[in-house]
């Protein structure tokens, strides 16, 4: 059984003029092991779909339908206490903007300590004191970043900070929101190195929401690829990113730089998300589509697998 | 932070300097004879010019008044009032207390009462409380102060009969001990609610807007995917962040607290520095106006670098920088 089965998830923003369906029909599973990429231009819902496994969308504006399996249990129907239990020893997380995931008035220790009190209530300072420093050197931080406050250190610090704080409990699924956007490609590479080598050595499985195709390359076996709200082709990261077969897909590897081969003009896509809150019959990428048939404006393409574990969305075939 | 706190108190040493400068500057530039405006009088008597020429050296070039100006306002002689034939000091130190304990008691009561509405507002937020807090907030800043007050007394004391109208004692009654405290306490209601009523509502405002915004921090995110319950996320985290921006509104809004109960003072008949700036304006009494100005502004410079001070040390960006 897959560690996450996300079946049919629909979220809705709910705002006074308006709602956004930001994640549509979304279905994705993640088996126990996995490095899946999530990848995606800003606002096709990534990180309202990681919110959502998380729990953490407010419940007054948003409206979520669907299921997420996470080891047997559904999150979608979830309490309050139920999420307690998950929270950092089965399901953590680095968010997006991890930058300021530290509160700037309290010291480093402060917050790692009591994060890891609410888990092992009692835990004397000694105790606190050994976990901060086994997680520190897991990140190659220095013992002395626990006694300064957050405007102390510099970004790429606070960021393996905040991925040391997800893997305090050895937790079964880690989100990472775009957890080294920020950093220099040096700092980065490093990170997502040592990231892989904790992964390898733990068996945690990741989910790594992300723009940089290059990471994807370098640290995922799988790659899942959302558009406007709506999971357009997912597959082996090996099959996907050489022989991308949506559109959408291709386009999106056109706008990156590759270092082999001869010098091309980068492609981009031309045109912009579609407007989400209104009902797009057909399907979502169609409007910016250099394919695109009468049948795609009007009916919605399904997830069809070509081979095992690799599945796109559109209704015409491979080119 | 010592190099910040020194930079702070430079700045507030200067605009002292400014101040009494201003001060020193105003009656030697107005037209007429700078005798007379310190006098009050149209007229001053031979003794009364050779005394004020000698104290103030006027004979003298302009900068050595200035010298002997400071030297007197260093001393802590702000003058002499001829109306009331009293030191300046005298007449100020009469009636500070009451204007303190006035200000200092409603301050501290719509900082407490503002700071906690405003923080049950923001966690529940669009609530009936919420939308009830706010929307009193705006109407009790849109009340003129003087105007609640009447009201206040035309209420509780005129037709309740409940509470006194006026003063700060009731002088026919001779009271000592505890029982005058008791006599000073049933004064200070209603002016002091009058007061806490309209500061209250910048306090209440500020408190909210702040918790609302430490809520939607991104360490919040972290701290409750964490598993850290609602109730410690607010009380370790938000509150402490939260509670920057109203201690500099505290600083910013200390000058109105003290002298924005003037018009109360005068309403209630307190008897505090409000009347007095009152009655030395319809007297000229340059002397006691220009003593009240240096005092404030000596006082509320100095409380600024404290809660400077306290600013700092609150906040670590400032005192590790
Ligand atoms: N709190 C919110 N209220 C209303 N709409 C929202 C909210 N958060 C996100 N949205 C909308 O939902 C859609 C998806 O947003 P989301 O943040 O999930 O995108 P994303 O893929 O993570 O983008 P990025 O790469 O920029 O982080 C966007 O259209 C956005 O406008
Ligand atoms: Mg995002």
């Amino acid at each position: 059984m897959a560690l996450l089965e996300i079946k049919n998830l629909d979220v809705r923003y709910i705002m006074k003029e308006r709602q956004v369906l930001a994640c549509d029909d979304v279905s994705l599973s993640v088996e126990e092991g996995d490095s899946i990429g999530i990848v995606g231009e800003s606002g096709s819902g990534k990180s309202t779909m990681a919110m959502c496994v998380l729990g953490l969308l407010p419940k007054d504006t948003t409206r979520t339908s669907g299921e997420i399996l996470f080891q047997g249990e559904d999150l979608v129907k979830l309490t309050e206490q139920g999420f307690a239990k998950l929270r950092w020893k089965s399901l953590s997380a680095v968010f997006q903007k991890s930058m300021n995931s530290l509160s700037p008035v309290h010291k480093v220790c402060k917050q790692m300590f009591d994060i890891y009190r609410v888990h092992t209530p009692g835990a004397d300072e000694n105790a606190c004191k050994a976990m901060a420093g086994a997680l520190l050197d897991k990140v190659n931080l220095p013992q002395s970043v626990l006694n300064l406050y957050p405007h102390q250190l510099s970004g790429g610090m606070i960021q393996r900070i905040s991925i040391a704080l997800c893997l305090m409990f050895d937790p079964a699924l880690i989100i990472l929101d775009e957890a080294t956007t920020a950093l220099d490609v040096v700092t980065e590479s490093q990170i997502l190195r040592e990231l892989t080598k904790l992964r390898e050595a733990s068996g945690i499985t990741c989910m790594m929401i992300t723009h940089n195709m290059a990471v994807v390359a370098g640290s995922c076996d799988k790659v899942a690829v959302m558009y406007a709200g709506r999971l357009v082709e997912t597959g082996m990261t090996a099959r996907v990113l050489t022989e991308p077969r949506h559109p959408y897909t291709q386009g999106l590897l056109a706008s990156f730089p590759t270092f082999e081969g001869k010098k091309q003009a980068l492609k981009g896509i031309p045109g912009s998300l579609p407007d989400l809150s209104g009902e797009i019959p057909g399907c979502v990428f169609a409007y910016r589509c250099p394919h695109a048939a009468e049948r795609c404006f009007n009916e919605k393409p399904v997830m069809t697998e070509h081979e095992p574990g690799w599945k796109s969305a559109c209704w015409l075939g491979p080119r | 932070m010592a190099r910040y706190l020194l930079k702070r108190f430079f700045l507030c040493m200067i605009a002292v300097m400014f101040s009494v400068f201003i001060n020193f500057a105003l009656v030697r530039l107005a037209p007429g004879d700078p005798i007379s405006i310190m006098a009050g009088i149209e007229k001053p008597n031979p003794l009364m010019i050779e005394a004020l020429t000698k104290k103030y050296g006027l004979d003298k070039p302009i900068i050595v008044q200035f010298g002997m100006y400071l030297q007197n306002v260093f001393r802590g002689d702000y003058g002499f009032s001829y109306r009331s034939n009293l030191p300046v000091t005298t007449l100020i130190s009469e009636r500070v207390g009451p204007t303190l304990l006035l200000s200092l008691t409603s301050l501290g009561l719509s900082i407490l009462l503002g700071c906690w509405l405003g923080l049950r507002a923001a966690r529940k937020k669009d609530t009936l409380f919420d939308r009830f807090f706010s929307n009193l907030a705006y109407v009790l800043d849109a009340m003129p102060n003087f105007w609640l007050g009447l009201m206040m007394m035309l209420l509780f004391a005129s037709t309740l009969k409940l509470l006194p109208t006026a003063g700060m004692i009731d002088v026919r009654a001779g009271y000592t001990g505890f029982q005058n405290i008791l006599d000073i306490l049933k004064h200070m209601i209603l002016p002091v609610s009058c007061t806490t009523f309209l500061m209250m509502p910048g306090y209440y405002r500020i408190m909210r807007a702040s918790a609302l915004q430490a809520m939607n921090e991104d360490y919040v995110t972290l701290f409750r995917a964490a598993g850290m319950p609602r109730k410690q996320v607010f009380r370790s985290y938000v509150l402490k962040n939260a509670v920057l921006p109203v201690v500099t509104m505290i600083g910013m809004s200390l000058a109105y607290s003290i002298m924005g109960v003037a018009l109360i003072e005068i309403v209630f008949a307190w008897p505090g520095m409000g009347r007095l700036l009152l009655d030395s304006i319809n007297k000229r009494d340059y002397a006691v106006l220009s003593g009240i100005y240096l005092i404030l502004s000596i006082s509320i410079t100095a409380a600024t670098v404290l809660l400077d001070a306290v600013y700092a040390w609150m906040d670590p960006r400032i005192r590790l920088s």
